[in-house]
Order: structure tokens, then C-alpha cells, then sequence
């Protein structure tokens, strides 16, 4: 069943891309037997059959996800989606932490071990791709107000 | 020959510059690492490092050193957890379990582990003086390739992809075309046209080869584990101190021999890598054991440990092969380090050992060096890898998510790029859940533009006409064996079944 609706949603997909193919992508002139459109609408042709023959005959198995299964999925992915959001306000740092720790703790390890594990990755994540290699990664806009916030007032 | 000797002569020159001789000393250390961390292999490994290996600002060269000694440092970490958790790191350690665990069991998980470091290395090397060997003489003979040859050669490499990965053809065809699609994404190198870019300016170069390897590999990896997250401590046997002896060295010479061999010869075809050679490879040995292999066979037989894990070493190596000489990736993994390759502006193909020599001899010769480090990391500090094991799953999963999260921001520092490879992880995790492999999918979108200019190049020589895709040698040839590859294994089954009803 999964199958099915997972191949039915690609031949949406495919003939969505097989009909821009057609009608919008033209080089407004071209020397080549080929234009820019030719090989989309092959690829088109190939995979209609393709899709066409899992929606025949599907053979996965059922796509069998226990309940508590998928709400730490959809819990990993909103954390996942909070800490890219997090990412460039709070900085690595902050936002690490955060992540971190509440991931550890959503998967069933000891507290104290969570709050260690979100601390160390952040702090020793940040010294180490930073100082260490040299990498960039966000100080975050918040830390930075801060930071100014402080310096302002000790001037 | 004496080509060769030079080409080596180069490349152990760069390869012996103390730098990138720590790279692959550290890339080693660091791919054993993760290929022991048990549901992390090689594929996953490259994919969520690929992007910190590229924000460093290495010289080409010395990148793809560092990525590849994580490729076959994984390959070789494989085993360990295979043989003390029975847990395979990925598909291609599946079979080293077989025996291995059994082993392990019965209380030799210290000879388990030392023969198949050897048996490893032994097929490491062997790999990587036959493609010494036959490297630069595949290299010559694609120099001649015209654009209508190298169609044939892609329709061969997808061929023999759909195939032998994965365990549906149609699915592993459809999952090469969603990578050929993605490809398509972004501007027409030769007519300037956009496509599929819906007037999204981020999208006007296509989407970028990290994000989608992240995606695909590192981000659906960590759902993965989400969803098989297992509670608690995973029971690891402990290392005793049970060693190799020369008496199963000797004893299973030849079996390390035949495994390697086919190993490398399986890891050239295009698309196949580790996980189908490391099956073929146990197949043969128990058909070669006969009726006294059936029973010892899967109850801790050295025969079947050293197999596979020859094996799947000699695949890595082979998966190079076509990799360096004609541009077309044997692996997912190798497509990967194509895909790295071409970020650094280096197009490999045959000209690649004449043009930039530094690049393929160092890599070659940086295998010598790192397969005789893998032994020597290996032998003595299996201990430590193997309590690096006992890392709760808790603690693994966010760091990778920290990792794929930091490698994918240091390259231009857009967070939308941090919600795209998350949702593209959405999207690799349902194929997989679905019984897509997703090695096709990466191998159709490095190999997408390719194999598009080839035909349009052919194309435009023969004016339009589509007989010049099929009327030299080289190609019908080709196509004979892309038909071969795809017949053969479906006429070799009904042979099996016809003789089993018999």
C-alpha cells in the first residue's frame, strides 16, 4: 500500500516534470540536435514505465511504524527544524546545547549525562571547528547583542 | 610499465609529504571509528564528514586523501562490530557476521578480529596493486572514448547498477532516475536555459552535491536510528586474548586469494561495491567447501570470516578504479568522492593521470601507505575500538545531526540549507523505509550532467542522428554486456530453480 501511494505521488511528480519538459524549458535558439528539454523528456519516458510497474505489482513490506515510533520520529524532526531555525539566532553554542541535550533526554539517556553530552558538544564543538579548524560557524545574534550590550556598558 | 613506476614515484612523493601522510593516518584512525560505531558505515561516514573535509581549504589532493582513508578505514571497521555485537556497521559487513559473531561466541573473538584484519589488508593490497596495474591501461584505452562510447558505457554502469544493488531492479532504476532528475535542476551548461528552477535564484546553480549527500545519507541515517533506537546498552562481547596464528593464515590462504580477487573484479563494475562482492564472495567459498563447508559454515568457520571481509577491502579498492580512470563511480560511496572531486574543479577521467597526477598517483599511493596503517592501527588497538561500541545510541544520534549540521553551514553559511538536507532526510528515509537503496540515487545525480552532454555531444557529431550511439565497436560491445548483466543473474536463477525442482 505504502508503495502504491509512494509511487503514485513520484508519477505526479514525473508527469509534472515531463510536461515543463514539453511546454516551458526552449532555448530561445539553438544549433544542437539536443536542447535543453530533450533529456528531462527522456528521463520522463523512462521512468513512467518504472513507477507504472511498482504501482502494478508493489512489493514492499508493509510499512509498519509502531505509534510510538513515529512521535519520537516527528519529535526528532521538529527538533531538527527548531535547531536550524535556532541556528544563526542563538549561535552554535546555544543552540547546540539546547539541541543536544533535549535530543539525549527525548531518547532515554540519564540527565546529567544529557546536560554533559549538550554542554561538551556545544562548547568543545564550537573551540574545536573554530579555533581549532578554522571553520564558520554562527556566534549568534543574541550573544552578539550581549556581548555589545555588556561592552556598551562598561564604557 | 616503466609509465607506472613514475606515475607511483609521484604519487608516493605526495603521498609521503608528512601532511598528507597524518591525513591518512588521521583518515584511517577516523574511518576505522566510525565503520566500529555499529549502524554507521562507510556511505554515511563520508557523507556527514564530506562537507568538513571541504570547509578546511585542503589542497584537492589532500582532501580526497583524507576522504578516502575514511572510505576504506570504514570498510575495514566494519568487521568489529559485526563480529562483537553481530550489528553490521552496513550492508557490505553483513556477511563478515556470519561466522564472525559465531566466533566471537564461542570465545575467539580475538583470533576473529585479527584474521580478518588480515584478511582485510591482504585484500586491500592485492586490490591496490591491480589497480596500479590496470588503472592507467583502463585509463589509456578510455582516452579514445568518443561521447557515443561513453553513452554506452553509462547505460552499461545503470545496467549492471539495477541489476546487482538493491533487491528490486525496477526500484534501483527508479531511484537512479529520481538522481538523474535532480541533476536536471538548475541552469543548461550549454544553452544557458534554466530549468526546474521555478525562479528560485538559490536553485539557478542546481542543487548543491553536499546537501543532497547529507541528506540522503547522514540525515536519513539519523532517522533510521531514531526509529530502530534500541534502549539502553547494546551487549558487546569483550576482545580476549586469542590471536591469529600462522596455521589459519595458511589455512585460509586461498580463500583470501579467490575472495579478493573477486571482490576487485566485482568492485569494477560500475555501481556494484563492497556489499555485492562480500556476498559473491562468501557464496563461492561455501560452494567450494562442499557438503563439510555446509555444516561448518555460519558456526564460526575462519574460511567464512576471511571471505568476506577480503573481499569487501579488494571492492573498495576496485570501486576506485573506474572511478579514476573513466569518471564513472563503482560505488556510492566512490560516487561521493567523484562528487568531492568535482567540487575541487577536478574532472576525473582518463585524463586525470597525465593532467593532474598528483591527484591519482597520490591517491593510489596514499592506498598503499594507508592499508599497512589500518594493519598496524588495527592489530593492537582493536580494544579501544571495540569499547567505543558501548556509545549509547543516545549520544551517537545528536552528534550526528551536530556534525551533518556543522559540515553543511560551513560552506556558505545559509541556514535553508539546514532545513533542506533535514528535509531531504525525510525524503531518503522513506525510500529506504520503501526498499529504495539510495546509492543509485546519488549515482544518477553525479553522474546526470555527464551522461546528458555525452548524448548531446554525440548528437551534435552525427548531426541528429541517433545511429551513432551504436555504430562503432566499443559501443555494441558495451551494450551486449549491459544486456548480458541484466539477463544473466535472471537465467542463472531459473538454472537454480529448474535444478532444485529436478
Amino acid at each position: 500500500m505504502a508503495d502504491r501511494i509512494f509511487a503514485g505521488f513520484l508519477l505526479l511528480v514525473t508527469l509534472a516534470y515531463g510536461y515543463i519538459a514539453l511546454t516551458v524549458i526552449k532555448a530561445p535558439f539553438q544549433y544542437d540536435p539536443l536542447g535543453p528539454e530533450s533529456w528531462p523528456r527522456i528521463l520522463t519516458l523512462v521512468a513512467i514505465p518504472c513507477i507504472l510497474l511498482i504501482l502494478w505489482k508493489p512489493d514492499a513490506e508493509p510499512f509498519a511504524v509502531a505509534k510510538r515510533t513515529w512521535f519520537r520520529l516527528v519529535l526528532m524532526v521538529f527538533l531538527l527544524f527548531a535547531y536550524a531555525e535556532l541556528y544563526e539566532p542563538l549561535g552554535f553554542i546555544l543552540s547546540t546545547v539546547i539541541f543536544g541535550t533535549i535530543v539525549a533526554l527525548s531518547l532515554g539517556a540519564p540527565r546529567l549525562g544529557a546536560v554533559g553530552f549538550g554542554l561538551g558538544a556545544g562548547v568543545f564543538g564550537y573551540l574545536l571547528c573554530v579555533t581549532l579548524m578554522d571553520l564558520n560557524l554562527p556566534d549568534g545574534e543574541i550573544v552578539e547583542a550581549a556581548f555589545d550590550l555588556i561592552e556598551g556598558g562598561s564604557d | 610499465m616503466g609509465d607506472i613506476f613514475g606515475g607511483l614515484a609521484t604519487g608516493f612523493a605526495v603521498a609521503l609529504d608528512p601532511f598528507n601522510l597524518m591525513l591518512v593516518m588521521l583518515g584511517c584512525f577516523a574511518g576505522t571509528l566510525i565503520g566500529a560505531l555499529p549502524g554507521l558505515g562507510p556511505i554515511n561516514g563520508v557523507a556527514i564528514l564530506l562537507p568538513i573535509a571541504y570547509g578546511l581549504g585542503f589542497k584537492p589532493e589532500s582532501a580526497l586523501i583524507l576522504l578516502a582513508g575514511i572510505y576504506y578505514g570504514a570498510e575495514y571497521g566494519g568487521r568489529i562490530s559485526s563480529i562483537l555485537l553481530n550489528v553490521p556497521g552496513d550492508s557490505s559487513a553483513v556477511m563478515t557476521t556470519l561466522d564472525g559473531h559465531p566466533m566471537a561466541l564461542k570465545g575467539e573473538a580475538g583470533r576473529a578480529l585479527s584474521i580478518s584484519a588480515v584478511a582485510s589488508f591482504i585484500g586491500g593490497s592485492i586490490s591496490v596493486v591491480l589497480m596500479t596495474l590496470f588503472g592507467p591501461l583502463l585509463a589509456s584505452v578510455a582516452v579514445t572514448f568518443s561521447p557515443g562510447n561513453y553513452v554506452a558505457l553509462m547505460v552499461f554502469a545503470f545496467a549492471s547498477l539495477a541489476s546487482l544493488v538493491g533487491k528490486s531492479t525496477v526500484k534501483t532504476l527508479l531511484g537512479a532516475l529520481i538522481g538523474l532528475m535532480l541533476a536536471t535542476i538548475g541552469i543548461d551548461a550549454n544553452t544557458g536555459v534554466p530549468r526546474y528552477t521555478f525562479g528560485i535564484p538559490d536553485l539557478l546553480a542546481g542543487i548543491d552535491f553536499l546537501i543532497v549527500v547529507v541528506g540522503l545519507f547522514g540525515m536519513a541515517e539519523l532517522l533510521h536510528l531514531v526509529e530502530q533506537q534500541v534502549k539502553g546498552h547494546m551487549k558487546t562481547l569483550p576482545v580476549d586474548k586469542s590471536f591469529v596464528s600462522m596455521a589459519d593464515i595458511v589455512k585460509v590462504r586461498w580463500t583470501i586469494l579467490r575472495s579478493s580477487l573477486i571482490g576487485f573484479f566485482i568492485g569494477v563494475l560500475p555501481g556494484t561495491g563492497a556489499s555485492v562482492a562480500s556476498a559473491v564472495a562468501y557464496g563461492t567459498e561455501k560452494r567450494i567447501a562442499g557438503a563439510e563447508g555446509a555444516k561448518t559454515f555460519g558456526t564460526g568457520d575462519v574460511r567464512g570470516l576471511a571471505a568476506p571481509e577480503a573481499a569487501n577491502n579488494a571492492a573498495a579498492g576496485g570501486a576506485m578504479v573506474p572511478m579514476l580512470t573513466l569518471g564513472i563511480p563503482g560505488s556510492g560511496t566512490t560516487a561521493i568522492l567523484l562528487g568531492a572531486l568535482l567540487m575541487f574543479n577536478v574532472q576525473p577521467g582518463p585524463l586525470m593521470f597525465t593532467q593532474r597526477p598528483e591527484i591519482a598517483w597520490g591517491l593510489i599511493a596514499s592506498m598503499y601507505i594507508g592499508n599497512v596503517a589500518l594493519l598496524v592501527i588495527n592489530l593492537p588497538l582493536v580494544g579501544i575500538f571495540a569499547r567505543l561500541l558501548t556509545i549509547p545510541q543516545h549520544y551517537l544520534t545528536p552528534l550526528i545531526a551536530i556534525l551533518a549540521f556543522v559540515g553543511i553551514y560551513t560552506i556558505v553559511g545559509n541556514p535553508h540549507d539546514l532545513f533542506l538536507i533535514t528535509l531531504l532526510g525525510i525524503f531518503g528515509w522513506f525510500l529506504r523505509k520503501l526498499e529504495f537503496s539510495l546509492a543509485p540515487v546519488i549515482l544518477g545525480f553525479v553522474l546526470g550532467s555527464l551522461f546528458e552532454n555525452n548524448l548531446r555531444r554525440a548528437l551534435s557529431i552525427s548531426g541528429g542522428d541517433w545511429s551513432i550511439l551504436t555504430e562503432d565497436a566499443t559501443s555494441v560491445v558495451l551494450y551486449a554486456l549491459a544486456i548480458i548483466v541484466v539477463f544473466l543473474p535472471v537465467w542463472l536463477s531459473r538454472r537454480a530453480r529448474r535444478a532444485a525442482a529436478d
